[in-house]
């Protein structure tokens, strides 16, 4: 290279680069704003509203129901083989996930086992939203074939035939009928209340404040010791993004980071399998489940069912599932639908891309973040891990 | 002249602008519109694509395929009447010996389809999309065939697409002869040849097609004001709550009777709203009661109303930021 002035010129303004990018790269993260305060707060576990009420649901709050569903959800014997219980899939040590890619019973599930964690803040149930409440969800898997493998006549004969079962029944909703029952009336609503109690335990799992709490309650009351102690540079970065260029408040908003609605991401489809329809079969299958919110199974006499009176339909849900939580996400790898990425980083790397979806359209936009950028995000996902509790145990 | 190098300046450009969405050559019952794939079944369309997850990720294929290996055939119907028909889906080996023109009256004259069939999905009524999926085990030629059924009139349509397996495309052969002949096109047009053979007709039509991009549509014709109350509290987000809507028109008078249906969604992310709200009950004085309304995201959100009277439909959107 010829020297002379110009080479020097380019050497100072390389330099000049450098220092100014690690600068950016290396600079402390400015103050929150009161409007980015506000967003925090929005997502605080403190800002969590009471539990809504189940009207459909008599006993969802009572805590011998729950104590009753807590025996029915470990209980192997609620299946064709006796070996597997809800607790089979839904391991509380795994935030009520399995780690698989999709759940192992009897058979291989459809879908990745999802988390129960405060699902009862929900309006529909499963990934695709095909039930609208928690007991009837319970109901599903028993009488799938590749999930327990019982059926309902099945599943009352073991609570009429094991005395403490049938007494905690009988106290929560009065006489079990005789075996066998010949009505199917009485058999399905017998085998709704089972349901009912189990509900009842699942609606006390509820997640616990987290890292990320205690930082916003710091960043609220203005205690920037406290925010330094708990947030390192890079998870304050990640929460940045997280609550801004990187869109993903989008969907995981509200204290329990979802919204309870169904996008399609366009995460590709299983090797196998053809691409989930998703939420648009799903809409279908709840307007006409028998143990919906009109169904006569509901406690509420009124069968006030908003959700299902004004549910969306139509084709944009093709290939849509429901936003799942961010709360919590330590050793419950893998994720997706279908456990299709393995990993966090796979996931924000997905995110980042934003792929044309197979079937329907993606909703995301790619977002050109950088690698350092997605670690950040990584590192703030970390912090909002805490083991989910359940309230019953307290009572 | 200028205008004669603009117009074979543009010529140049929109051939290579156009370039990448010519990999894919379709045939038979697949056709390409748009830059979208199209199956015709007969009167019926479905958007068409495959892919090969395992292979290429996210990359669609509209008929031929790189690699014999896991295929996702996806249809997702252009008319709704296809989501009550019995949908059949075969894939034969090419045993016509007529390669990329095979045509229906070939595969009918086909004596034992089944010997040819790798794949076959017996008729079924999928509503809103059609999914198969085929793992090839060999490459090679093959036709697809999409049957759908006329739930009233028992007939049955039938669409044929031959594909390979194993394409290697044509590689850049079809460009550089089309290059070729635009250079051509181009020296014939600027030597004037162009414009003594046929006068000055291709820069009037250039200027036509330029002028037609400009002409917009025209508005409605009525003028209603929607206001809206929320009685319940402000809108905020993941929560079912219900408005009042007050629609006047542009003088102030109430407009009562009125059909009021309600759409919504974020554009900048060309979604609708989670639910479908609907106007449960006129209160009269202009008021209207719209039940079922959500959000379930922050940012700009625009809901539509269409209001429908004696005198004509009109559509007032109205903004919000959360």
């Amino acid at each position: 290279m010829r020297s002379g002035p110009f080479k020097h010129a380019i050497v100072a303004a390389v330099i000049a680069l450098v220092v100014a990018a690690c600068g950016q790269i290396f600079s402390s993260p400015p103050e929150w704003t009161e409007a980015e305060t506000g967003v925090l707060r929005s997502l605080w576990l403190d800002s969590l509203p009471d539990l809504p009420e189940d009207r459909s649901n008599a006993v969802a709050d009572n805590p011998k129901a729950a104590e009753f569903g807590r025996k029915l959800f470990f209980d192997a014997r609620l299946s064709a083989n006796g070996g597997i219980s809800c607790a089979t899939c839904h391991q509380a040590e795994r935030r009520f996930t399995d780690g698989l890619q999709k759940g192992q019973a009897i058979g291989a599930t459809a879908r990745h086992t999802p988390s129960i964690v405060g699902t009862a803040y929900s309006p529909w149930q499963f990934w695709d939203g095909r039930r609208d409440s928690q007991w009837a969800q319970a109901l599903a898997p028993l009488e799938d074939p590749n999930e327990h493998a019982t059926d309902r006549a099945q599943v009352v004969a073991l609570v009429a035939e094991d005395a403490d079962y049938r007494a905690s029944y009988e106290s929560l909703f009065g006489r079990l009928p005789d075996l066998p029952i010949p009505d199917p009336l009485a058999l399905n609503s017998a085998f709704a209340n089972i349901g009912k109690s189990i509900a009842a335990f699942e609606r006390t799992i509820m997640p616990t404040a987290s890292r990320f709490d205690e930082y916003v309650e710091a960043v609220v009351l203005d205690d920037s010791n406290r925010q330094a102690a708990l947030f390192s540079d890079d998870e304050i970065w990640g929460l940045r993004l997280f609550i801004g260029e990187a869109n993903c408040i989008q969907c995981h908003n509200g204290p329990l980071l979802t919204n309870h609605e169904f996008h399609n991401t366009g995460v590709i489809s299983f090797p196998g399998d053809v691409p989930d329809k998703a939420r648009i079969a799903g809409v279908a299958e709840v307007m006409e489940s028998e143990f919906n919110c009109r169904s006569s199974f509901s406690d509420d006499s009124d069968r006030h069912c908003p959700e299902l009176e004004f549910a969306r339909t139509g084709i944009d849900l093709i290939g849509a599932f429901k936003t799942p939580s961010l709360r919590n996400l330590e050793n419950t790898e893998p994720f997706m639908h279908k456990g299709q990425l393995a990993t966090i980083a796979e996931v924000l790397d997905h995110y980042n891309q934003a792929p044309d979806s197979m079937i329907g359209h993606n909703e995301a936009k790619p977002l050109g973040l950088s690698d350092r950028e997605l670690g950040q995000l990584e590192a703030f996902l970390a912090t909002l891990a805490a083991a989910p509790s359940l309230y019953f145990d307290n009572i | 002249m200028i205008s004669r190098q603009i117009v074979s300046y543009l010529l140049v450009f929109c051939f290579l602008v156009a370039l990448p969405a010519q990999n894919a050559t379709a045939h038979g019952g697949v056709v390409e519109e748009d830059d979208l794939c199209v199956i015709k079944v007969n009167y019926l369309r479905a958007h068409f694509k495959i892919y090969q997850p395992g292979v290429t990720g996210h990359e669609q294929y509209c008929e031929d395929l790189p690699v014999a290996s896991e295929s996702i055939f996806v249809m997702e119907y252009q008319h709704d009447s296809l989501s009550t028909m019995p949908i059949g889906f075969r894939i034969i080996r090419d045993v016509t010996g007529k390669g990329r023109f095979a045509r229906i009256e070939d595969v009918e004259e086909i004596e034992d389809l089944e010997e040819a069939t790798v794949y076959y999905q017996p008729p079924v009524v999928e509503p809103h999309i059609y999914l198969a999926n085929y793992t090839f085990l060999e490459e090679g030629d093959f036709i697809g065939i999409v049957s759908a059924e006329h739930p009233e009139t028992g007939k049955i349509y039938a669409a044929v697409f031959p594909f390979e397996v194993g394409f290697t495309g044509l590689g850049y052969w079809p460009f550089i002869i089309g290059l070729l002949l635009l250079i051509q096109f181009q020296y014939l047009l600027l030597s004037g040849r162009l414009k003594r053979w046929f006068g000055k007709a291709p820069v009037v039509a250039t200027c036509l097609i330029v002028c037609a991009l400009f002409v917009t549509p025209t508005a409605f014709a009525d003028n209603p004001v929607v206001t809206y109350t929320t009685p319940d509290g402000a809108p905020e987000i993941n929560r079912m709550h219900n408005w009042i809507l007050h629609i006047e028109n542009e003088d102030g008078l109430e407009i009562e009777n009125a059909i009021v249906d309600v759409e919504g969604g974020m554009p900048e992310h060309n979604h609708g709203l989670p639910t479908k709200p609907r106007v449960t009950e006129e209160l009269g004085a202009g008021d209207y009661r719209l039940e079922g309304m959500r959000f379930h995201m922050s940012g700009y959100w625009e809901i539509v109303v269409t209001i429908t009277t004696d005198s004509g439909t009109s559509k007032v959107t109205i903004p919000l930021q959360l």
